[in-house]
């Protein structure tokens, strides 16, 4: 009989700890100052949403405002899918209300994530939606979450959110020079691509005119690569075309408008001095508004 | 079907289920059907191996049990080798040595034409074959007496829990066992969990988890920081022990529920303060084996014969007929004059020489039996040198630190230093598809290019990496003072929490893929 005892016990100490666990880290969760955690804290209300991969990186926040006047709120993350990013669209749209603008990097389509999404179960607590892309994503990741709340923050999401603790991640780019060594070896680079996801398109079509249905000025974008490896993507322009094809939007494309090597990272992202050479283009076509300008509705 | 895994999760419970309450005969049947349904959930194909080794080996068994003239039983020993170690050729070294003879005959100027056969390496196979191998070895030197019961000897063979991936308990430890009256046992069940759970830590939380730091530093070296490169080799080194130790200690403790008792298969292997201590805590199941079977075979300490030259000569000659490298050539043939020359200055040194060959051959054969691959073999190659180099050495080096006046913990401490870092430098080669991919990290490390924090990506997991090796760390040197097993036996409070604790650590640091154990692919 004792040893129903301990196993009762056991079990109970498990599920109290777990629960009480998970609450404390629920908490870190809320108080991060990580964008998500801003999201649903009700820290992120802004004239303009940005939304993409680590691409979309690239719309560096802090000089976005500057250069603006506007506020900004970005919800991308390296290698996100547009699903999940449709999520979280969703949600600030709920949370806050219309922003005025919307940029998207589309090449936020060219992949699915089912690991990234269940890495998100650490914001499950706050968005029945998130909740449910993930259970619907990986359902043992989904009802993990249920069985244990710790498992909830178990990886990568959660460790960014305890760095961003205390500290804005609003200029989170890369903040190097793209090494010699990567420019040399581009010749044995096999000629990259970029593979249009047909799910990912369909969820970026419904965020457009979700969006637009809610009066937003939405701008597509391809934001710019190096401009030796952008000349190496084979399928860029019909990718381009595809993407306008479904979402009946003109695809603004500065893949190759960006020649100086000092203003990457690496191949496919630019650092925080070629941002602000980005956001002067984007800004001399009239993607964004100069300071004090009014954000237009157009198609 | 992996024991990381929802479905042995529900196979375990069906199987104690019914394992309690059966009785006999009925048991042992059970534990039959369990153990084939196990391994047929990997690959049903090759049951019908294990069914022909096991049927084999019996047969032989018997023979030998009931034949008197010596040439019969040593004939009926040669058909169990060869038919063990003729699986092991086909299965795993078929391939291996079909590349490395085209190579050697490219190089004089032929074309081969044959392809080689499109084999699947059954799981576990040199776990079983050698399992196997040791019962008709000693059964051949009347060291046990015939399994005659075939239900048993084949559970013998097959038990599931130490199949695909050991420990290799031999038929004098565990067959004896299934005479056992065994009843459900709360004790057993106790230090069983403990150990599984710990074990499940090790696989779950630390192996799997830094596996994603080292699978990245190892596919492309040259894209990586020194310290990336090094941080890369480190965390191998204690994933390659969380997984296979992990297994080993999720396998023991299943017997242990069921009644079995398996031999410790890692006792702390970096604390090892020299590399003959290091293969009495590394795989100490396979180091036994092949100290018992091989090493002593081929002479062990007391000398030597025809075989321990003819490995040696025959290990030297494939590299140099593989690569024709003048350094290599000029190495080897130093080798066997300096050692002929040795040997010449009378019984003592040939009695020497004779033991280091042994240890080379042992470590070499050792790493073949690792995987088909010349990585492999070099870094059985590494660690035979290691034990020759510390024979020579190990006693000026343990006199210069004592003329130095280091403290006993310093030289323990720098003992300890000495042999993980150059444990870490051989498996680089065991963890590298091939000899490129080992010196480009290697020399990415000694380059000392970036060799900072700030160049190093994957920070958080990295970070994560080192909470759970310090936490793997923690236990392991406390259990010295401590002893956890026995703590776990008395004191209810402190199982419920640790227990607690760890299904708490592993649910919140584990990675849950039903990754593969490393080991089953040996």
């Amino acid at each position: 009989m004792k040893h129903i005892f301990w196993i009762i016990g056991l079990i109970a100490l498990f599920f109290i700890g777990d629960r009480v666990g998970g609450y404390v880290l629920e908490q870190i969760v809320l108080k991060s100052k990580f964008r998500y955690s801003r999201l649903y804290k009700g820290e992120a209300k802004a004239d303009i949403l940005l939304v993409g991969n680590s691409r979309g990186l690239s719309f560096y926040q802090p000089y976005m405002e500057e250069m603006t006047g506007k506020s900004t709120f970005n919800v991308s993350y390296s290698a996100m899918p547009m699903t999940l990013a449709e999520v979280f669209v969703n949600d600030y749209f709920e949370k806050y209300g219309k922003p005025e603008q919307m940029l998207i990097d589309v090449t936020i389509c060219d992949r699915d994530n089912p690991q990234l999404i269940a890495g998100f179960n650490a914001y499950s607590a706050f968005s029945p939606r998130v909740d449910s892309i993930v259970t619907a994503t990986e359902k043992t990741v989904g009802y993990g979450g249920k069985f244990s709340h710790l498992f909830r923050y178990n990886g990568e999401i959660f460790q960014r959110s305890v760095f961003y603790l205390n500290k804005l991640d609003n200029n989170w780019l890369l903040d190097r020079e793209i090494a010699q060594r990567l420019k040399d070896d581009l010749i044995n680079v096999d000629t990259p691509s970029v593979k249009l996801v047909p799910r990912m398109v369909e969820s970026l079509q419904r965020t457009v005119q979700y969006a637009e249905s809610q009066g937003v000025d939405v701008k597509l974008v391809v934001s710019p690569y190096y401009k030796p490896f952008a000349e190496k993507l084979t399928n860029l322009d019909e990718m381009i075309a595809q993407v306008e094809k479904a979402t009946n939007k003109k695809v603004y494309d500065y893949s190759r408008s960006m020649e100086r090597s000092d203003d990457f990272g690496d191949y496919q992202h630019i650092n925080i001095k070629g941002s602000r050479t980005y956001i002067s283009l984007m800004q001399k076509d009239g993607i964004i508004p100069d300071k004090n300008q009014k954000i237009g509705y157009s198609h | 079907m992996v024991f990381n895994s929802l479905e042995f999760l529900a196979f375990i419970v069906v199987f104690f289920l019914l394992y309690f309450n059966l009785k006999g005969r009925f048991r042992l049947w059970l534990c039959l059907i369990a153990s084939y349904f196990f391994y047929g959930m990997w690959d049903w194909r090759f049951l019908g191996l294990i069914a022909v080794s096991t049927v084999i080996d019996y047969q032989l068994g018997l023979k030998l049990e009931n034949e008197n003239n010596d040439v019969k039983r040593k004939n009926y020993l040669i058909i169990s080798m060869m038919m063990n170690l003729g699986f092991l050729a086909v299965f795993k070294y078929f391939n291996f040595f079909a590349d490395s003879f085209a190579v050697m005959v490219e190089g004089l100027g032929m074309v081969p034409s044959w392809n080689t056969l499109k084999i699947i390496l059954p799981v576990g196979i040199s776990f079983y074959t050698f399992q196997s191998m040791s019962y008709s070895i000693d059964v051949y030197k009347r060291a046990i007496p015939v399994e005659r019961d075939f239900i048993k000897f084949a559970t013998f063979i097959a038990f599931f829990p130490q199949l695909v991936a050991g420990p290799i308990v031999r038929a004098s430890e565990f067959l004896p066992q299934f005479d056992r009256e065994i009843k459900w046992n709360w004790d057993r069940f106790i230090s069983g969990t403990g150990q599984i759970l710990w074990g499940f830590f090790k696989k779950v939380a630390v192996a799997d988890s830094l596996s994603l730091v080292v699978d990245n530093a190892f596919f492309d070296p040259m894209v990586h920081s020194s310290m990336q490169l090094a941080i890369g080799v480190v965390f191998y080194s204690f994933q390659i022990y969380c997984d296979f130790s992990g297994y080993s200690d999720i396998a023991i403790g299943l017997a242990r529920i069921m009644g079995y008792d398996f031999p410790d298969n890692f006792r702390t292997p970096y604390f090892s303060k020299d590399f003959s201590e290091f293969w009495t805590r590394w795989h100490i199941t396979l180091s036994s084996w092949l100290r018992d079977y091989l090493y002593i075979s081929l002479g062990g300490n007391r000398g030597g014969g025809f075989g321990s030259v003819f490995f040696i000569l025959v290990f030297m000659a494939i590299p140099i007929a593989l690569t024709k490298s003048l350094i290599i050539i000029g190495i080897c043939a130093a080798l066997i004059i300096g050692t002929w020359i040795y040997m010449k200055q009378g019984e003592k040194e040939t009695k020497t020489a004779y033991n280091y060959m042994n240890l080379m051959n042992t470590m070499l054969l050792g790493g073949l039996w690792h995987g088909a691959s010349w990585v492999f073999v070099f870094w059985g190659f590494l660690h035979g040198s290691y034990l020759v180099v510390q024979r020579l050495i190990g006693p000026y080096f343990g006199a210069f630190m004592r003329f130095l006046r280091i403290p006993k913990f310093g030289q323990t401490g720098i003992n300890i230093a000495i042999v993980y870092f150059f444990t870490c430098l051989a498996w680089v080669f065991f963890r590298a598809p091939d000899f490129t991919i080992a010196m480009e990290v290697i020399n990415g490390i000694a380059s000392f290019e970036n060799f900072n924090w700030a160049n190093v990506t994957n920070k958080f997991g990295i970070a994560s990496g080192f909470i759970l090796i310090g936490m793997l760390l923690f236990v392991e040197i406390t259990d010295l003072k401590v002893n956890y097993a026995g703590l776990l036996q008395r004191s209810p409070a402190f199982r419920v929490v640790s227990f607690a604790t760890i299904l708490w650590i592993i649910a919140f640091f584990g990675t849950f893929g039903a990754n593969a154990f490393i080991y089953f692919q040996f």
